[in-house]
């Protein structure tokens, strides 16, 4: 039994055809990274809308033992469940503090204070841009924003909708970097979808192999560590649609 | 007459006049859109709820219903807005977030109702509510101002300042901000969507109160003064762009100007004409507001 997060018999349905999540189940350790892998419309951002609160969803999300199914988005927020979601979403006419200022909207202003400060010092990119616009920002330094406004949340369960998605490789490194140092430094958990093999397998605890809205299949990053391991549990559980 | 004589004479003072009555549209346009950006609701009930508070404050400071001061039955009846806004909102708020559409024709419903009432409670009649408006006129530059004018200017001004001190400078303002460009992002965040609705529709009813209350002076209050006026409001968020909270202050302030003009320069039967044309112009010209935004995004 995972000590932060279970999930157990999630589904995610949207209408009344098939579920995106077929009664899927996993666990999330204190301070470990679980990655999400699978191909488009696998299920894996239904997944963490579902776990954040966004989306409906039936079966149960046990969080530090107590099962918060029913509880809205803003409950979630607040017992430390963060989600970045796919594509930064960030409110781009407003300032870079601004929207720091929204993820730590729940929390008192002196320790909203306090945590931007440490957001800022984790991204002296946009520190450097903390009174402009968003949108002004590059993509590499919106998505610092869109991780810095949720860290400052103060989560212990962070949940990250492909970071990489749309950056060049170097600022891909950056991003990474930062979620490793970030990981070295605190006991938060993430949970992590990526496209990028590579750059999960450097941060991620274990592997959750995902297809037609059901995981197929589990490794620990220690299992996939040489290239060909990780190719074959790619062509098993992933097949085709992966490659 | 010379140039110079009609200037001063005719065009000036239509001009200030067009832009004292310009300010009260935008009080209620900037209502409207405020809901709008956050709730994506047009409220069509806006005119007749205002119109009702107006008449409470007849109706408790002329002895109808109670014999209180102007300035106790100003206060009960903004507290009246703010509740029944809150209200309204709390009974349409599941509508809200499953269709804009029917919300917005929940507000038609909901203004018939406040304009029922006010046809039960006070009957059809016409009546003048007479605030303490200090009554004097100076001449500046040679623009004869009067103390309604004055008066206008001063509580559009603290009220849109005030309003736009919360919008840009607090946490709630961000907040609004937040949910009129990304609503996603916000709940992401962890904003409570509701509460920031509230204060949206809360501040929409305070500053259509403050608009009716102002434009009683100049004409009297019957069951649809308020209504009507709430008209020309809507055009001022129109080419405004209905989503933008300057624009519709510039937009009411130019309906004003431009009403006032046309209705003394060609004809005051067909000023309801002439503002749809200028909507339909503004729209074609400035389809997203005569204050286009200027941003965007970068991927």
């Amino acid at each position: 039994m995972s000590d932060l997060l279970a999930i157990n018999n999630l589904t995610v349905s949207y209408g009344a055809g098939s579920s995106a999540v077929d009664r899927i189940g996993f666990g999330v350790d204190r301070g470990s990274v679980v990655a999400l892998l699978g191909a488009n419309g696998a299920g894996k951002s239904s997944i963490m809308k579902a776990v954040a609160g966004l989306i409906p969803a039936q079966g149960e999300v046990v969080f530090e033992g107590e099962n918060i199914a029913a509880q809205p988005a803003r409950a979630r927020v607040a017992r430390g469940i963060v989600y970045v979601p796919e594509g930064r979403e960030i409110v781009g006419n407003l300032t870079v503090r601004e929207n720091l200022v929204m993820g730590g909207y729940q929390k008192p202003a002196a320790e909203r204070k306090r945590r931007m400060d440490m957001v800022l010092d984790l991204f002296p990119e946009i520190a450097e841009k903390v009174d402009r616009s968003a949108w002004r920002l590059s993509g590499g330094e919106q998505q610092m924003l869109a991780i810095g406004r949720g860290l400052v949340a103060d989560p212990k369960l962070i949940l990250l909708d492909e970071p990489s998605l749309g950056l060049a490789p170097l600022l891909v490194r950056r991003v990474f970097d930062r979620l490793r140092k970030i990981r070295e430094e605190s006991e938060l958990a993430i949970v992590l979808v990526e496209q990028n093999l590579a750059v999960t397998m450097r941060l991620c605890d274990e592997l959750h192999f995902l297809r037609g809205g059901r995981i197929v299949g589990h490794r620990t990053a220690e299992e996939l560590k040489d290239e060909t391991a990780r190719q074959e549990a790619i062509d098993a559980f992933l097949g085709a649609a992966a490659a | 007459m010379t140039f110079w004589d009609t200037l001063l004479y005719d065009l000036f003072p239509l001009i200030w006049s067009g832009m004292i009555t310009g300010c009260l549209y935008a009080l209620g346009a900037l209502g409207l859109v405020m809901i709008f950006k956050c709730s994506k609701v047009v409220n069509f009930s806006h005119g007749n709820v205002a119109g009702l508070t107006a008449f409470l404050v007849y109706g408790l400071s002329s002895g109808v219903l109670l014999s209180l001061s102007w300035g106790a039955a100003v206060v009960v009846s903004l507290l009246c807005a703010v509740a029944i806004a809150f209200l309204i909102y709390s009974i349409i708020s599941p509508l809200v977030f499953e269709s804009d559409l029917t919300s917005t024709i929940a507000t038609l419903g909901f203004g018939l109702i406040a304009q029922g009432l006010t046809l039960v409670i006070f009957g059809a009649d016409i009546v003048a509510l007479d605030l303490p408006i200090p009554r004097f006129t100076v001449s500046v530059l040679g623009l004869l101002v009067t103390g309604y004018d004055l008066t206008v200017l001063a509580v559009a001004v603290v009220t849109i300042g005030t309003l736009f001190i919360v919008i840009d400078y607090t946490k709630l303002g961000i907040a609004f901000r937040a949910m009129s460009e990304n609503p996603f992002a916000a709940e992401v965040c962890g904003l409570n969507l509701k509460s920031v609705h509230y204060f949206a529709w809360i501040s929409a009813a305070i500053l259509g109160v403050i608009g009716a209350l102002l434009i009683v002076p100049t004409t009297f209050l019957s069951v649809t003064t308020v209504a009507t006026f709430m008209l020309q409001a809507f055009a001022a968020a129109v080419i405004g762009g209905f989503a933008s909270l300057p624009g519709s202050l510039v937009g009411g302030i130019l309906v004003g100007i431009l009403m006032n003009l046309f209705t003394f320069y060609v004809s005051p039967e067909y000023s309801s004409t002439f503002l749809l044309a200028v909507i339909l112009v503004a729209l074609n010209i400035f389809p997203n507001g005569i204050l286009q935004k200027v941003g965007g995004s970068r991927v």
